[in-house]
């Protein structure tokens, strides 16, 4: 029993990681622009897809470099074309057009790679698992792990101790005080979106090497990061980070016990969440409202 | 009458003779009436939605929750509780309206965009429950096996089932019915104080509206309207399935009152018109069709935020 | 009993004070200016006094009750009524509807769903009564967003005045504009003084009107009180004059 536990465990961690990456890519948009990127999802497909394409010419490795950052470069035209016009208004319009921006995506992808799924071939060095009691730990799931470890690392890194990094929180908290202290708030946000955007794309890869290829498999992963996102606390990326995890490992070890509920329970905790703790577990006070 | 009267009066009669005499002429431009049963519904949807977005100006992207709940709670009554068309309505409205109105104290003390995102997020839980519950709701596949009863009368039956245009005068007179309680929820004291929430919410607030208070009022009416327009849906198809409950189907509704004008009582409706119509033309004739109402929103809102109507009041004042 | 009681009332935002330990007290029609240099902490004592947010420490007491943890709406039912240094009105209502809505609210008539013909006609009195004090009667049926600054302005002190508050919180009401409106809404502030019998409190930059119309003044600098007195002791006072040097008057 102990040990379906620690398997379970073990898997919704890998899962819960997963959910982070992704969700912790709509958090930056989320807050610095105020933006809900319903096309995230189709991000994260167009990411699985250009690897797709790319690793004949590239290999694994290569196309796994190079997929997500062809896809923060789309992400980036994007908002520098469409998102960029729409901060001023009402939230209502933004919403709206990553939401049509998700049809298109999808609908894209089906008309370039067909609609049928594709598979996806991970290096055999990768697809071994470590050792025959830890059967269900894959390389390639020890692998995904990491990498998301490492680029949230990163991305840690990179908002404590670079320039960017720190104009980006403090942007979060404040951008009026941010513009008027001389930032360009606008090159600011292309970059944060493009980061983020660059998330998903990885996201993307890292998914299809497990999952396969779908345009509609973004769908399935945009909800779980919205709930990492309300339980982990809005405005808060560490909170959204624990928040991917938490539910990823709520999720495991629901299916020991109850395993159709499994999925469900991600949703139950959010409605206790927001029942017990409105603002999330690390949110701020005064974030929400 | 003042002048603006006799346009309010023209505009009226345009709108409900069309409406009225429907069976008669959408034949002639290559509809049906089972069509014109199918954009009354959604249009009292996307006028429910907007009666929240466009008056109190509060967006909430999960309302297809209390549509499809209203879907289901109709089809179950009349599958298991009893064959009545009257009763499956109550039962959906309430049951969607209800809920709408207990999770609506949960989110009402949320803001903007983040309230949007939890109603999303509350609505998926729907559409998962419906899809998970199969035993109940037939998962997949959709809850089949009722059909709208006849109305009895006692005197006299009229088939609401066979009859493709009795039934839609049924719908129109349940359209008629909620439309007029909303116009006059919006004239009375407390709709100006949802006018006033949407303007400006800290103007409101310091003139001792409790905000959450009547923004959680104007959320429960929105549901129990919506609740009543999935219920009609059901009755509609014969037929209730998980996309209803789908947040894409909250964002159709929502493009739909942006399109057709959200600052006008009548905008949604048209915009039903136009998306009901532009999406049964279009697929028809590609597969793309996904693609296309995607462009389309993304023009509506970069170019035309104001929708048609809005368009139209502008260019009257200008 | 005062109408204002303010003891010890500090706000913190992390490591800043904006306002540090102030105690005012405000008697029954009076009319008293809030002046200090620029991040006094004149706009954040306001937003203490109307319940915007919660203060760190202290207490307010209004009529003798205590209402620190009281709500900003109750507020204004408890007869406490504010305008904001940027006009806060509905830009897309019509002068008429703007007073509408406060009037509706001050006779208690938000949740109701409809008005009989007595009502209706004793609103509309109520609603041009309150037109007629701002002088605004001949701009009922202008859109608010449209009116110039300081019509704008008296919209949303009919509002306030709507209300029948017994303490009016203007927050810098005559902030940019020129002569002649400065002069227009100073001399509507002095008839709702002395003959509409309010108790006002005022946060004001321009010392002409602050001279002309307070009965006491209260100085704040850095968030913390510095002094206070009629006028003539303001003016006379050397730490005033000097917390305010090279600043405009």
């Amino acid at each position: 029993m102990l040990q379906l536990i620690f398997f379970n465990i073990t898997n919704g961690l890998i899962i819960g990681a997963f959910y982070a990456l992704m969700a912790i890519g709509l958090s930056l948009i989320l807050n610095l622009s105020g933006v809900i990127n319903f096309a995230h999802g189709g991000f994260l497909v167009i990411g699985g897809y250009l690897a797709y394409t790319l690793t004949p010419y590239l290999g694994f490795w290569g196309a796994l470099l190079v997929a997500p950052f062809l896809t923060a470069i789309i992400g980036f035209v994007v908002e520098r074309l469409l998102i960029r016009r729409l901060y001023g208004r009402d939230p209502l319009y933004s919403l709206l057009l990553t939401f049509g921006l998700a049809f298109i995506i999808e609908d894209g992808t089906r008309q370039i790679w067909g609609a049928q799924g594709l598979p996806v071939s991970i290096p055999p060095a990768l697809a071994s698992p470590l050792s025959y009691e830890f059967f269900f730990i894959t390389g390639y799931r020890m692998f995904m792990v990491a990498m998301v470890a490492v680029v949230v690392g990163l991305l840690f890194v990179l908002l404590r101790y670079t320039r960017i990094g720190v104009r980006i929180r403090a942007g979060t908290l404040d951008l009026e005080t941010v513009a008027a202290l001389g930032v360009n708030v606008r090159a600011l946000r292309s970059l944060n979106f493009a980061v983020g955007i660059f998330l998903a794309g990885l996201a993307g890869v890292l998914a299809s090497g497990q999952l396969g290829l779908e345009p509609t498999m973004g769908d399935g992963l945009l909800m779980p990061s919205f709930i990492a996102i309300i339980v982990g606390g809005v405005g808060s990326l560490t909170g959204t980070l624990l928040g991917g995890l938490l539910i990823g490992v709520a999720s495991g070890l629901t299916s020991v016990f109850f395993p159709s509920a499994s999925e469900a329970i991600i949703y139950v905790m959010m409605a206790i969440v927001l029942l017990v703790r409105p603002r999330g577990l690390f949110g701020e006070e005064g974030m929400m409202t | 009458m003042t002048s603006e009267q006799w346009k309010r009066l023209a505009v009226l009669l345009v709108i409900w003779g069309g409406l009225i005499f429907a069976p008669y002429w959408m034949p002639l431009f290559g509809g049906y009436t089972a069509l014109g049963s199918r954009v009354l519904v959604l249009g009292l949807g996307a006028m429910a939605v907007n009666f929240l977005l466009g008056f109190t100006g509060v967006l909430s992207f999960g309302h297809a929750a209390w549509f499809g709940l209203g879907a289901y709670g109709c089809g179950l009554a009349l599958k298991f509780v009893a064959l009545s068309t009257p009763l499956g309505l109550l039962a959906g409205t309430l049951v969607g309206g209800i809920a709408g109105a207990i999770l609506g104290a949960l989110l009402v003390r949320r803001r903007g965009i983040y309230f949007a995102m939890v109603t999303i997020a509350f609505g998926q839980v729907f559409y998962y429950i419906a899809f998970q519950w199969s035993s109940l709701t037939g998962g997949d596949d959709g809850l089949r096996g009722f059909a709208r009863q006849p109305l009895d009368f006692k005197l006299f039956r009229i088939d609401l089932l066979h009859n493709d245009v009795y039934f839609y005068y049924f719908v129109l007179i349940c359209f008629a019915a909620v439309v007029a309680i909303m116009a006059f929820v919006l004239r009375s004291p407390f709709g100006r104080t949802m006018i006033a929430i949407r303007e400006n919410q800290r103007r409101a607030r310091f003139l001792g509206i409790p905000i959450e208070l009547h923004i959680w009022i104007a959320f429960t009416l929105s549901c129990f309207f919506m609740a009543f327009a999935g219920a009609l849906y059901a009755l509609v198809n014969n037929f209730a399935d998980p996309r209803m409950l789908h947040y894409s189907l909250s964002g159709d509704f929502v493009i739909m009152a942006v399109m057709g004008g959200m600052r006008a009582f009548w905008g949604p409706l048209l915009g039903a018109v136009i998306f009901v119509v532009l999406q049964d033309y279009i697929s028809s004739v590609t597969v793309n069709w996904m693609s296309f109402i995607g462009i389309l929103i993304v023009l509506i809102v970069m170019f035309f935020p104001r929708g048609v109507l809005g368009l139209l009041r502008q260019r009257s004042t200008a | 009993m005062s109408v204002l009681e303010v003891s010890n009332l500090s706000k913190r935002f992390g490591s800043l004070v904006a306002v540090r330990d102030i105690s005012l007290t405000v008697e029954n029609g009076e009319l008293r200016a809030v002046i200090g240099p620029n991040g006094a902490g004149k706009t954040t004592f306001f937003n203490l006094l109307s319940g915007f947010f919660a203060p760190s420490a202290g207490s307010i007491a209004f009529d003798g009750r205590d209402i620190t943890g009281v709500p900003a709406h109750r507020r204004v039912g408890l007869g406490m009524a504010r305008t904001f240094q940027i006009t806060e009105i509905f830009p897309e209502l019509t002068v008429f509807e703007n007073i509408r809505i406060a009037t509706e609210v001050a006779a208690d008539y938000r949740l109701r769903p409809w008005l009989n013909r007595a009502e209706a006609a004793d609103l509309r009195r109520r609603i041009e009564e309150t037109l007629a004090l701002v002088a605004l009667s001949g701009k009922t049926d202008r859109l608010v967003g449209e009116l110039a600054h300081g019509d704008q302005r008296a919209a949303e002190i009919a509002m306030a005045l709507a209300l029948k508050p017994r303490l009016l919180l203007l927050d810098e009401p005559t902030a940019g504009m020129g002569d002649q409106e400065t002069y227009e809404i100073t001399q509507l502030i002095r008839r709702l003084h002395k003959d509409g019998k309010l108790t006002i409190v005022l946060i004001e930059h321009d010392m002409r009107v602050v001279f002309h119309l307070a009965d006491r003044i209260t100085v704040l600098d850095q968030g913390s009180f510095l002094a206070e007195g009629t006028p003539r002791e303001i003016a006379a006072n050397e730490a005033v004059q000097s917390a305010y040097l090279g600043k405009a008057a």
